[in-house]
């Protein structure tokens, strides 16, 4: 039988790759040096590298240059020489309408900013040659075929940038001075400027070379995109490090200032249960952890924040959760669903986004009058267990909503009320959803500082016994109310009030803190440590529950 | 196939079947029903057993769709039921009419009656918790909950309270931990189930094979003890070799429950049912009678079409 369906076996892709492997080597090659180049500019824009201080002996900026020339030839390079058929590729009739705009307004820019910045040209010059050049990469792009269009406007631009890099345009002492009036000084640096361009044209021309690596393509596209959601992935798990390793590094000496390890070292605790005194030593000291600030103490700590801030949250949870997973239940498994439902699903939605000062202003003005009008624990947990609320509401519906009806049919089936139902089958089920809704919430209040600053901080610098002790703190009574707890009322600091407090109104700069850039990077780090085990046990309690679901 | 082939076919069908195929009358799939009058006595089914369930004059509607259409049937108990028809016919709600699963849909609305072991189960002051011990479901797919295999059997006795499990009865000594033993095993040997999975008790039931875990659910449905059983197309979900296990099961279970099912396998209705109900397009109850009568001499012609494969 014929087949006549009009399909060009000439343009179909190859289903083999025939390549030789010198030419994918190559490509292979400009991948990786647009990776580098990529890593590099990412540790100069976070100053792990200055751009002023050579490697080696060699200048920073000769060294990116000769980089970006070496990647913006090889990529343009491959492109031509897939075009004149020294290697075997599959492109397309054309780049593609997305890719030239993309470059158009690139080089449009670059065009634009070079003639009026670097030549001086005035607005008109710009106004004139800035279209000239962009649309000369537009057409450039779409209108040969796609190995070239993909890759000849990515390589130039690299190859461009490299020279202006390498021939000192834009040099270790570059400025660009904004212009804006003097109160408002901005200017662009190299220090800023060169990493960026860098990163950006390493991005450029590692996506052409990615495309150039598949053979362009259906297969070009994908490694193409596969190479930018790689790296993007990377990136941000990369600057997420940076940032919790800078921490770390700031933050270590402030807190193992005075670390003593050996029996006896540490300080006594006692601990009252049933009417016997508990007392042990610890046998490691960490002073920055353990103490509270005072005159006599050789080394101070904040200890009484620590303690505040673990309070905090365990209140907010304790009063949010089953508020929040019971408003969940009557919402998934007992209300109708209609308007009701919706207006308070946009509600709670709306409370999740309300900003945490509002939330502040809520427990300044109503729960401090109501707890004896002084800022305290209690109602700085009742705030923060406000604010977590509308999130626990919201991920317990989706955990809800999202077990099998066959459950409940089947429960149902055997006679089991609604109720039973909910609580032996539903809310297991529905436990782990419940579980990282808590933990997200949770990150986000045990970090909150507005909200604290209104209802809930006392002095910063309290001395370590006046640490909050909440379980020591209940008294009974033998009249009603039977029990109290003072503790609760009381004023006490928290982590990030305390960074707070240290940081921009200078507390603490006198003679109590010996270091006050050391004790804040360790309050910094305590603060994370304390929110990171918050998600630890969070994590843990999900993977119980969830195994628990699970065969295996 | 262009249309020309089809009418071909269509020919030649109608030369076998010596039917001649017209505009009006077009032998094809959906419209191979004849415009006949359902007669009264075709669905009059004489049996010497007790009736144990008792379906008279049923309505269903699901909003303005009229579902099931004055349905009268009477169940005899231990025995088999198959309910067929093809799809959208109402046999699967017919069925979850019968433990009252349809009050858990919102738009349905009921009419006329059904009676169980005598009683009116539509009406007020009907336990639900005590209607659905005695009339257990077993559904599609194979639904058992996210809990060990112990925990799914007596997941029915304990929250009804027939088996004390809590803490305090444990604190107390009043849990009966060999009653539970007892059920467990009763209800696994009753479903079959028994052999496979006595070493794994404690495993979750997920981590069963599809057939043992509709097994499983069979048993959970044995745990309340109930009189009759309700399958709503058990087996559809599963292969030919669990098909032939579940198949054994139930006609097991007919010498001491009353098993009504609904099934879109006709073989399977024929091979395991002792009566069936032939539901038609729009809800209709057209025939009801013993199985091998229904199969081998249908009174009405739509019902003959129907099990013939000439539709549906």
């Amino acid at each position: 039988m014929a087949t006549d369906f009009g399909v060009d076996e000439e343009s179909r892709d190859t289903l083999v790759q025939s390549g030789t492997s010198s030419t994918r080597a190559l490509a292979a090659f400009a991948v990786a040096v647009a990776s580098v180049l990529f890593a590099i500019s990412l540790t100069a824009l976070f100053e792990v590298v200055t751009i002023s201080e050579p490697i080696a002996g060699v200048p920073v900026t000769a060294l990116l240059g000769g980089l970006l020339i070496l990647l913006g030839g090889t990529v343009s390079m491959f492109g031509v020489g897939s075009r004149l058929g020294y290697v075997e590729t599959d492109p397309r009739a054309s780049a593609g309408l997305v890719a030239g705009i993309a470059f158009g307004g690139i080089w449009f820019t670059v065009a634009s900013l070079t003639a009026s910045q670097t030549f001086g040209l005035g607005g008109l010059g710009w106004f004139v040659v800035a279209p000239v050049i962009g649309g000369g990469a537009f057409f450039a792009t779409i209108l040969p075929r796609e190995d070239v269009g993909s890759t000849v406007p990515a390589g130039a631009l690299t190859a461009l940038t490299g020279a202006v890099f390498l021939l000192d345009v834009i040099g270790p002492q570059w400025v660009w001075d904004l212009g804006f009036p003097d109160a408002f000084f901005v200017a662009v640096t190299a220090e800023f400027t060169i990493p960026t361009l860098t990163l950006f044209c390493s991005l450029l021309a590692g996506w052409a070379s990615a495309k150039a690596y598949g053979g362009f393509g259906a297969r070009g596209r994908h490694m193409g995109a596969y190479l930018l959601v790689y790296i993007n992935a990377l990136s941000i798990v990369g600057v997420l490090f940076v940032l919790l390793a800078f921490t770390i590094f700031k933050g270590l000496p402030g807190l193992f200032r005075g670390f003593a390890i050996g029996a006896g070292t540490g300080p006594t605790s006692t601990i009252v249960l049933f009417g016997t005194d508990i007392t042990w030593t610890w046998p490691f000291y960490v002073p920055f952890a353990m103490e509270g600030v005072g005159l006599l103490n050789e080394f101070n700590g904040v200890l009484p924040a620590i303690f505040g801030t673990i309070w905090l949250v365990i209140g907010a949870v304790v009063f949010a959760v089953p508020l929040g997973v019971g408003a969940a239940i009557f919402l998934t498994e007992y209300a109708e669903r209609g308007r009701f439902t919706q207006v308070v699903e946009v509600a709670t939605n709306g409370l999740w986004s309300t900003p945490s000062i509002v939330f502040g202003l809520f427990g300044f003005a109503f729960l401090i009058p109501r707890f004896g009008g002084n800022k305290s624990l209690l109602s700085g947990a009742l705030t923060l267990g406000f604010m977590l609320l509308p999130l626990v509401v919201i991920t317990s519906r989706e955990a809800m909503i999202a077990v099998p009806d066959e459950y409940r049919d089947a429960s149902a089936a055997l006679g089991v009320s609604k109720w039973q139902t909910i609580r032996s089958v539903v809310l297991p089920a529905a436990l782990p959803g419940v579980v990282t809704g808590v933990i997200l919430g949770v990150g986000r209040i045990a970090g909150e500082t507005a909200p604290i600053l209104l209802t809930m901080a006392g002095a910063p610098f309290t001395p370590g016994s006046e640490t909050v002790d909440v379980i020591g703190g209940f008294q009974f009574t033998g009249a009603p109310p039977f029990v109290s707890n003072p503790a609760l009322l009381e004023a006490t600091s928290a982590l990030p009030y305390q960074l707070y407090a240290l940081i921009t109104a200078g507390v603490g700069l006198g003679e109590n803190v010996a270091s006050p850039d050391q004790f804040q990077w360790a309050t910094a780090l305590v603060l994370l440590m304390v929110v990171l085990s918050f998600y630890a046990v969070g994590i843990a309690a999900r993977y119980y529950f969830r195994r628990k679901l699970q065969y295996q | 196939m262009t249309e020309t082939t089809q009418e071909t076919e269509a020919k030649r069908e109608a030369a076998e079947t010596g039917e001649v195929a017209t505009a009006e009358n077009p032998l094809t799939t959906t419209s191979g029903e004849t415009e006949e009058e359902t007669r009264e006595e075709w669905i009059q089914y004489e049996f010497d057993d007790e009736a144990k369930v008792v379906s008279e004059n049923l309505d269903v509607y699901y909003g303005d769709d009229h579902a099931i259409k004055d349905v009268s049937m009477e169940i005899p108990e231990k025995s088999v039921t198959a309910l067929i028809g093809p799809s959208g016919c109402g046999k699967s709600t017919f069925l979850r009419c019968l433990n009252r699963m349809n009050d858990r849909i919102k738009v349905a609305r009921i009419d006329g009656s059904v009676q169980v072991d005598g009683q009116e189960i539509y009406q007020d002051g009907v336990d639900l918790v005590e209607l659905r011990k005695r009339v257990g479901m077993v559904f599609q797919s194979p639904n058992p909950f996210p809990k060990s295999i112990r925990d799914n059997l007596l997941y029915g006795p304990r929250k009804h309270g027939d088996l004390d499990a809590g803490l305090l009865a444990r604190l107390t000594g009043r849990a009966n931990e060999d009653a539970e033993e007892e059920l467990v095993e009763r209800t696994l040997k009753q479903a079959a189930l028994w052999t496979e999975v006595k070493d794994r008790l404690e495993d979750n039931a997920l981590g069963l094979s599809g057939g043992q875990q509709q097994r499983l659910c069979i048993a959970r449905c044995l745990s309340v003890d109930p009189d009759v059983i309700l399958m709503d197309e058990p087996a559809s979900a599963l292969d030919p070799i669990a098909t032939a296990k579940i198949e054994d099961l139930i006609h097991e279970l007919s010498k001491e429950y009353t098993v009504v099912i609904v099934t879109h396998n006709m073989q399977q209705a024929a091979r395991i049912s002792d009566q069936t109900a032939v539901f038609l397009t729009g809800g209709e109850l057209v025939e009801y009678g013993e199985t091998d009568r229904i199969f081998e001499n249908p009174e009405s012609q739509r019902v003959e079409d129907y099990i013939s494969g000439k539709f549906g």
